[in-house]
């Protein structure tokens, strides 16, 4: 029960939150010099045509007037039409949104996967080359650009070894995608049981994951080793020590007490990565969900750039709700 | 939101408890203890090396660097590494030493100018909320107000806004600068703002209270002094964190404009070349940004130690005990500072 209003309450501020990141993209964006309509004319256009084209789009009212048609539009689930793509914002996400949490999700999993045992091995073994390693990668790690370190990946397993498909995209254009029902390609293509499908896409997932997962399993190494170390001088480590438990019951006692802060940093993370593997997409030609943002900012076009923000400001709360109720979970004092 | 803030906050509030003045060893003086933690700790060497030689090249580049760093030469491009182009040509035929060396002028610019302006803004602001927030009234309010917004603004895709705030400015250092320093702001007005928040509980801050000292003044001389070293520290980590930004925003070309010598562009300059198999123009600038931001976080994690009373006390007698053992006869005189 105390859950339940627990998560009422965050859902009251969730609301007014929203419209504030709206106000402040809006008028952001607005202030981005440019005229879509201009844009979408030429620069031949008769003065008739572009007045007609700015009452067309709205353009016409003052900013606060058209603030409010625009959150009007969005409380009916309509957030514009892209001028770039001349496509409803919502369907362009729905393609390119699933591209970025497919690619995000497999690139964290994999930094889970280097970053939780390096980052135990670094707590337990205090001296030594282990450590040291340990120590180097993730300073290592937080140094690397994403971008040139996915360059790097394309020369190596691209240019000279020939055995990575073309950075050009999610499948090869010469495979027939399987049917839309998630956006992830790998789940649509197991669902469709489309073998060829699945394979060419995980293929071309190879780089752009390992990109991720090399680059962000750095802060994961080193939350877990500063979190585990400090669990490991905690009383009841030491406690369990003393009554003769063996090393890896110790070890994994103060992993899961470990657990929290690990969740909170991939949480962070993830938050963080739906907007900022944009250059990784770029790179690969991902036609995802960031790379979309950036080219409307880069060309005026206003409604990609609100309805990119929304949509990652919406999945940052839900992630934020979510690891609060796995704190629920994992930690029995917070309940 | 505000959990991913705590372990922050935790380390920040050993450190202000821990009283100042006992921290540096008897009897030396700071440069010897400094040079002594250098030879202790040769990452350490290594980081700060990196970085006075980065700073360096940028000040000297114009003695340094073989070439005119943006003279194009079309008969000599994408020239392998070799004599007299030592790292190649890229696909206009310029040097890409030469441009290696002239690009930490501008990404050591920018990434100054910019962490040194969200420090010094962000933790002001962050100083006053922390102060006034537990106050009831317009002050109360007002941080509520703050930090609300500063909410909103972490809210945000920080890449894209950043592109946002360059595209409102117009493409131009200044705009790049204000960027860098926008997306920065929040992180030193959340750090400051919780270091006063547990400073302002001392002791001596109530007692300049109760003797009548002004705000301003129990702010200026009491809290600030002791809730900065964890913005020292956050400083130089921060730095790094700038030139990537800075590299990346010029990489999607919202940054520094190709020809300037800037590694983030130098980059995507050379990205249709890697296909081809011509590594040279994209690995060379990739690697002096990753070396330059790896020496940063070296310097940022010796000022975490250093900046911090309880550790740097400890590496001070891990020092001492280490110099003990390796001296041939006796204990060594007391208030030693091991910089002999």
């Amino acid at each position: 029960m105390a859950l339940l209003a627990y998560i009422g309450r965050r859902l009251l501020f969730v609301g007014p939150q929203l419209v504030g990141i709206l106000l402040v993209s809006f008028f952001l964006v607005k202030l981005i010099p440019g005229d879509p309509a201009v844009l979408m004319l030429g620069p031949f256009a008769t003065p008739d045509a572009l007045a007609r084209l700015r009452t067309e789009l709205g353009l016409d009212g003052t900013l606060i007037e058209q603030f409010l048609i625009y959150l009007w539009n969005v409380l009916q689930g309509d957030l514009g039409t892209s001028w770039q793509t001349t496509l409803p914002v919502t369907i362009d996400l729905a393609q390119r949104f699933p591209a970025t949490l497919e690619l995000v999700t497999l690139g964290l999993l994999l930094a889970l996967l280097i970053g939780i045992p390096l980052g135990v091995a670094g707590a337990f073994f205090k001296r030594g080359l282990l450590r040291k390693a340990a120590d180097y990668y993730g300073l290592l790690a937080g140094a690397l650009p994403d971008f040139w370190l996915a360059l790097v990946l394309i020369f190596v397993f691209y240019t000279m070894l020939g055995i990575a498909p073309a950075p050009l995209g999610r499948i090869d254009f010469a495979i027939l995608p399987p049917e839309p029902v998630t956006g992830a390609l790998l789940i649509d293509s197991l669902i469709a049981g489309n073998w060829a499908a699945f394979w060419n896409a995980a293929g071309h997932l190879v780089l752009p994951v390992v990109t991720l997962g090399l680059i962000n399993a750095g802060p994961i190494l080193k939350m877990t080793q500063s979190t585990m170390e400090r669990m490991l001088e905690a009383d009841f480590s030491r406690y369990a020590e003393m009554c003769g438990l063996p090393r890896h019951v110790v070890l994994r006692k103060a992993l899961r007490n470990s657990l929290p802060s690990i969740v909170t940093i991939v949480s962070v993370l993830y938050g963080f990565l739906i907007g900022g593997a944009v250059l990784v997409e770029i790179v690969f030609s991902w036609g995802g969900a960031g790379q979309y943002a950036v080219q409307g900012v880069l060309n005026a076009d206003l409604n990609p750039v609100l309805g990119f923000v929304l949509y990652s400001a919406v999945l940052s709360l839900v992630i934020y709700l979510i690891v609060d109720l796995i704190y629920f979970a994992i930690d029995p004092r917070t309940r | 939101m505000a959990a991913g803030h705590e372990p922050m906050r935790a380390v920040a509030r050993e450190v202000t408890t821990t009283p100042r003045a006992a921290a540096r060893p008897a009897g030396s003086g700071r440069l010897l203890f400094f040079l002594a933690v250098l030879r202790a700790r040769p990452n350490y060497a290594l980081g700060y090396g990196i970085v006075t030689l980065v700073v360096l090249l940028a000040i000297f580049a114009p003695l340094v660097a073989p070439f005119d760093p943006v003279q194009a030469n079309p008969a000599a491009y994408l020239q392998p590494p070799g004599w007299p182009h030592l790292m190649g040509t890229d696909a206009t035929g310029m040097d890409i030493l030469s441009r290696v060396i002239y690009a930490p002028r501008i990404d050591l610019t920018i990434a100054l100018a910019g962490t040194l302006i969200s420090a010094v803004a962000g933790s002001l602001v962050g100083a006053a909320v922390g102060y006034y927030q537990t106050v009831r009234g317009l002050g109360a309010f007002a941080s509520g107000f703050v930090m609300r917004a500063s909410d909103v603004l972490q809210a945000f895709p920080v890449f894209v806004f950043a592109i946002a705030i360059v595209a409102v400015l117009g493409q131009s250092l200044e705009s790049i600068i204000i960027a860098v320093a926008f997306v920065n702001a929040p992180i030193y007005l959340r750090l400051m703002r919780s270091q006063v928040m547990s400073v302002r509980r001392m002791r001596y801050v109530e007692a300049a209270y109760i003797a009548g000292t002004s705000d301003r003044e129990i702010l200026t001389r009491h809290v600030i002094p002791n809730a900065i070293a964890p913005v020292l520290a956050q400083l130089s980590v921060n730095i790094g964190w700038a030139i990537l930004l800075t590299a990346a925003l010029s990489f999607i070309g919202a940054g520094v404009e190709a020809p300037t010598p800037e590694w983030g562009s130098m980059i995507a300059m050379g990205f249709q070349n890697i296909i081809t198999g011509h590594w040279w123009p994209s690995i060379f600038p990739g690697l002096a940004l990753a070396v330059t931001v790896f020496g940063f976080a070296l310097v940022g994690s010796s000022v975490e130690v250093l900046a911090d009373p309880a550790r740097r006390r400890a590496l001070a007698g891990q020092m001492e005990q280490r110099r003990r053992a390796t001296l041939p006869v006796g204990p060594a005189p007391a208030g030693a500072d091991g910089g002999d």
